[in-house]
């Protein structure tokens, strides 16, 4: 070991001080903008060339008007917003790599000068040759991206790159005795090197290599490729990833009922806001819709028996969301299903003044169904002026189908679930978002609502995470939640089909939300599909009707997740149970080899391109691992909808999300 | 940013016929442009030879590499050659660590405008070491003049168009618009243009630095 490589790919340097004096001659004001690098190992302050800018500036006699350093200063989106502010005409002197520059300048076209600080220094790190281009981790190799891999004729060594004179034909014969290049004595002679790999496998090289076609990738196929690219990554909402789908799995399989288990765990606190409060104590009989637990609060919900039974105890168990022990009620269902006598049909709703179906609804429990649980009784008592409620069934998460098999089955109960809302609101302008990966939904809700007029149905291309609250009102109406705002502040609230199909029960049938459709897939499953389980069943039982695994213990190369890949959250105990926000009951296999140790951000810039919050994630991981909370809380960490785009890209395969939440909880504790 | 495509079908058949080979996906690079479901199909028709296909993302970064290959250890001693599906640099990372297994590129790779993230950019850089962009409004002559000229335009454009690819717009044409817009045209036509110095790129493009 002993030497330690360092790669850094720095593209600019600044010009030398006479040509920049000379170019400062033009001007008597400007305004500095720098980049803080790409493909360099993190630092906290890279600008060591804004300072000696600066100080040539100085001693150049020329004002300045503005410094500003930029991460990645050539993401057109995220700097095109900082330009935008600037609202003066003072010439912009620009250090950074030749793309920033033109885009700076092409964003000004004209309207005022800008100067070019520095010039672009090549990332190709051959002495020899000129040609070769990084690839996406701090590493030696290159690649000329000719559009004709040779490497497999070269035993996996490039010619192209690496030879002084890209010859594909052989070496030049102009390698001296010990196999150095004539062009670079310090360097070996890549055909001998070639000839020595393909050696080693016993292989000989063909006789015939094509002949370079310069042409290989057209500049309209590279103008094809550039739109795209640039096309998904702008449709709708900047940033967001598509990972794999996997929804064919569970997709067309019908809307089941899951056998109702003999034992069942309530937690008390199964919403956004203060835990309920348990009305019932052990050795209690207690009936199916029956209300166990008391609302403690203004933002809290109660929560109701989904069985007939005896409660046996009030046991501390491990929180599906939280992962830290909770209240919950244990109860032992006596197979009677005896209804609570609360529970009565409403048919007449629409004679009910405002107040008392929101009583209704806050007395059944209802919350969201999307996996935030808030209390749709509070959401439905906006502050602020609302004019438009948009239904949310995107489900954008990989796997989960259950809001999808919902709106094939039963998207008649979903939009009488959207008039109530609608007059609880009193909204006239209803968006029904799908995205356009539910065929077979987008059909039939189109179907069902020509009886609807007033109902828009938008179908947005697929792209997560489409599906949170602030992503979906951009896309589909245009509206920007401000900074720390909610949706009602753009004059929006946002349902979740499931929500709505839970607030149809709870008035049409007088049910409380006491079942939910969670969609069951993953390794082993041996009955994947979307069951109607009843709220408190544990995991286990879950684990052992759906999956072929032993004994309910989760495999050591798979992680039991609530939710969907993205965003859902690992179970450590398959004793715990579910909740009104489990949307899906993943077994997903892990990462087959542990690379997620402490690895150092490389700043690839991946996490900014993919951020639909349009954050830094990457200062998250650096100040994260070092403990810097109060940082975290500099670059809004506060903003994070915790979507798992940025870890989920992040080339380093940092635990980006774990380190967030911790930068929360601690800006939190500081407030 | 490099992307990739796949190779001709037949070209990795051919290759792969009657042996037994290890597959390595890199989905890396998904996001920018990768053609997994071409692949996928591929693979389809070549099943007989797969021994066992492994996907992984980011294999161009080398201490992952050595995992993945060491994760596959038992893999590797059944198998005749790798082909890999990823850029130039992954393919390179593999055989580097495994040189005396035959590793074949399954892809080529080509480079679209853009070095940072996985958003591509409407404009090129090509480090030429010697920024021009002061004296030419913005516009970059070396990577939007098709000659890369340096000395204003050649002469044969026709209604703004490129001789060579009139799909192009002629990057001097843009030049010299944008120029009158800064009333800097004057300037311009006094500006002594360097001939270029490619020793800038070799000298300054060292990129690997030792340290002790």
């Amino acid at each position: 070991m002993g030497e330690k490589i360092v790669i850094d790919y720095t593209k600019y340097r600044l010009k030398k001080e006479d040509e920049l004096k000379n170019i400062l001659s033009n001007v008597n004001k400007l305004t500095l903008l720098w980049c803080k690098k790409c493909f360099t190992e993190f630092r906290e302050e890279p600008g060591e060339e804004c300072d000696e800018a600066v100080r040539i500036i100085r001693d150049s006699g020329v004002e300045i008007a503005g410094c500003e350093g930029i991460d990645f200063l050539c993401n057109n989106y995220l700097t095109g917003k900082i330009l935008e502010l600037m609202s003066d005409n003072i010439p912009v002197g620009v250090i950074s790599c030749g793309i920033g520059i033109q885009f700076v300048s092409n964003f000004f076209n004209g309207s005022r000068k800008v100067l070019a600080l520095s010039d672009s220094i090549p990332q190709s790190g051959n002495a020899t040759s000129i040609v070769g281009y990084h690839g996406i981790a701090l590493g030696a190799e290159k690649c000329a991206a000719c559009g004709q891999c040779y490497l497999g004729k070269t035993g996996g060594i490039c010619p192209v790159v690496a030879c002084a004179k890209s010859l594909l034909n052989g070496p030049c014969g102009g390698a001296s005795k010990d196999g150095k290049c004539e062009v670079n004595k310090e360097l070996p002679c890549v055909w001998i090197e070639i000839y020595k790999r393909l050696n080693n496998q016993k292989r000989e090289m063909g006789k015939k290599i094509d002949i370079r076609d310069y042409n290989i990738f057209s500049v309209e196929k590279e103008k094809k490729h550039i739109k795209k690219n640039q096309g998904t990554r702008a449709t709708g909402f900047y940033g967001g990833v598509y990972p794999q789908e996997n929804k064919d799995i569970a997709e067309a399989i019908p809307i089941k009922v899951f056998s109702i288990p003999e034992r069942i765990a309530i937690f008390l606190s199964q919403h956004t806001g203060i835990p309920a409060k348990p009305l019932v104590k052990p050795g209690d009989r207690v009936r199916k819709g029956q209300k166990i637990g008391e609302s403690a609060g203004f933002v809290s919900a109660p929560v109701h028996s989904s069985v007939s039974g005896k409660v046996i105890e009030i046991e501390n168990k491990l929180h599906p969301v939280s992962q830290t022990l909770q209240p919950a009620v244990v109860i032992e269902n006596d197979g009677m299903e005896k209804l609570d006598s609360a529970i009565e049909p409403l048919t007449e709703w629409q004679q009910l003044p405002k107040e008392k179906l929101l009583d209704i609804l806050k007395e059944k429990g209802i919350v969201g169904l999307g996996g935030a649980m808030f209390p749709s009784s509070v959401k439905l008592c906006p502050p602020k002026p609302v004019d438009t409620l948009i239904v949310n069934g995107c489900e954008c998460e990989p796997y989960l189908n259950s809001d999808n098999r919902l709106m094939i089955e039963h998207s008649q109960e979903i939009l009488k679930g959207i008039e109530i809302v609608k007059k609880l609101l009193g909204v006239s302008s209803v968006i029904f978002a799908i995205e356009d990966n539910k065929k077979e939904a987008i059909e039939i809700i189109r179907r069902s609502l020509e009886n609807y007029p007033e109902v828009k149905l938008e179908t947005p291309a697929t792209k997560y995470p489409q599906g949170a609250e602030k992503m979906l009102i951009k896309r589909t109406s245009g509206r920007i939640v401000p900074e720390g705002g909610l949706p009602f502040d753009v004059g929006v609230v946002v349902f979740n089909v499931g929500t709505l199909h839970s607030i149809y029960r709870a008035i049409y049938e007088g049910m409380p939300l006491i079942e939910r459709v969670i969609t069951v897939a993953g390794k082993n499953a041996i009955a994947p599909g979307n069951y109607i389980i009843r709220i408190g069943t544990h995991f286990s039982d879950i684990l052992n009707t759906c999956f072929d695994i032993k004994s309910s213990t989760i495999p050591d190369d798979c992680e039991l997740k609530m939710g969907g890949p993205m965003m859902g959250i690992v179970q450590q105990d398959v004793n715990s149970a579910v909740i009104k926000g489990t949307t899906g009951l993943l077994l997903l296999e892990k990462y087959p080899v542990n690379v997620s140790e402490e690895n150092i951000c490389i700043r690839c810039g991946r996490c900014v391109d993919v951020c639909p919050m349009e954050l830094i994630p990457y200062y998250y991981a650096y100040y994260g691992q070092k403990g810097q909370w109060s940082d975290m809380t500099k670059y809004k960490v506060k903003n994070c909808i915790e979507c798992g785009c940025c870890q989920y890209i992040c080339s380093s395969k940092i635990n980006l999300i774990s380190l967030i939440k911790k930068g929360k909880r601690n800006a939190d504790n500081r407030d | 940013m490099l992307i990739t495509e796949i190779k001709k079908k037949e070209d990795i058949i051919e290759i792969v016929k009657d042996k037994k080979v290890l597959v390595l996906k890199c989905y890396g690079c998904k996001e920018v442009y990768f053609p997994e479901e071409e692949i996928d199909s591929l693979l389809k028709e070549i099943k007989d030879y797969v021994k066992e296909i492994a996907r992984f993302d980011y294999i161009c970064r080398e201490e992952f590499a050595e995992k993945y290959l060491r994760h596959l250890e038992r893999v590797l001693k059944e198998i005749e050659s790798v082909v890999v599906f990823s850029c130039g640099v992954g393919v390179q990372v593999v055989s580097k660590l495994i040189p005396c297994i035959p590793v074949i590129p399954g892809c080529d790779t080509h480079y679209i405008n853009g070095f940072q993230g996985i958003t591509s950019q409407d404009v090129d850089c090509q480090q030429c070491g010697e920024c021009w962009l002061n004296i030419t409004g913005g516009i970059c002559p070396v990577t939007s003049c098709s000659k890369g000229l340096l000395n204003g335009p050649c002469g044969g454009a026709r209604d703004g168009k490129c001789e060579i690819n009139p799909e192009m717009d002629c990057g001097w044409v843009l030049i010299y618009q944008r120029l009158k817009k800064l009333r800097e045209i004057e300037i311009i036509k006094k500006a002594a243009v360097n001939i270029r110095d490619y020793r800038l790129i070799i000298e300054s493009g060292k990129g690997v630095k030792n340290e002790s």
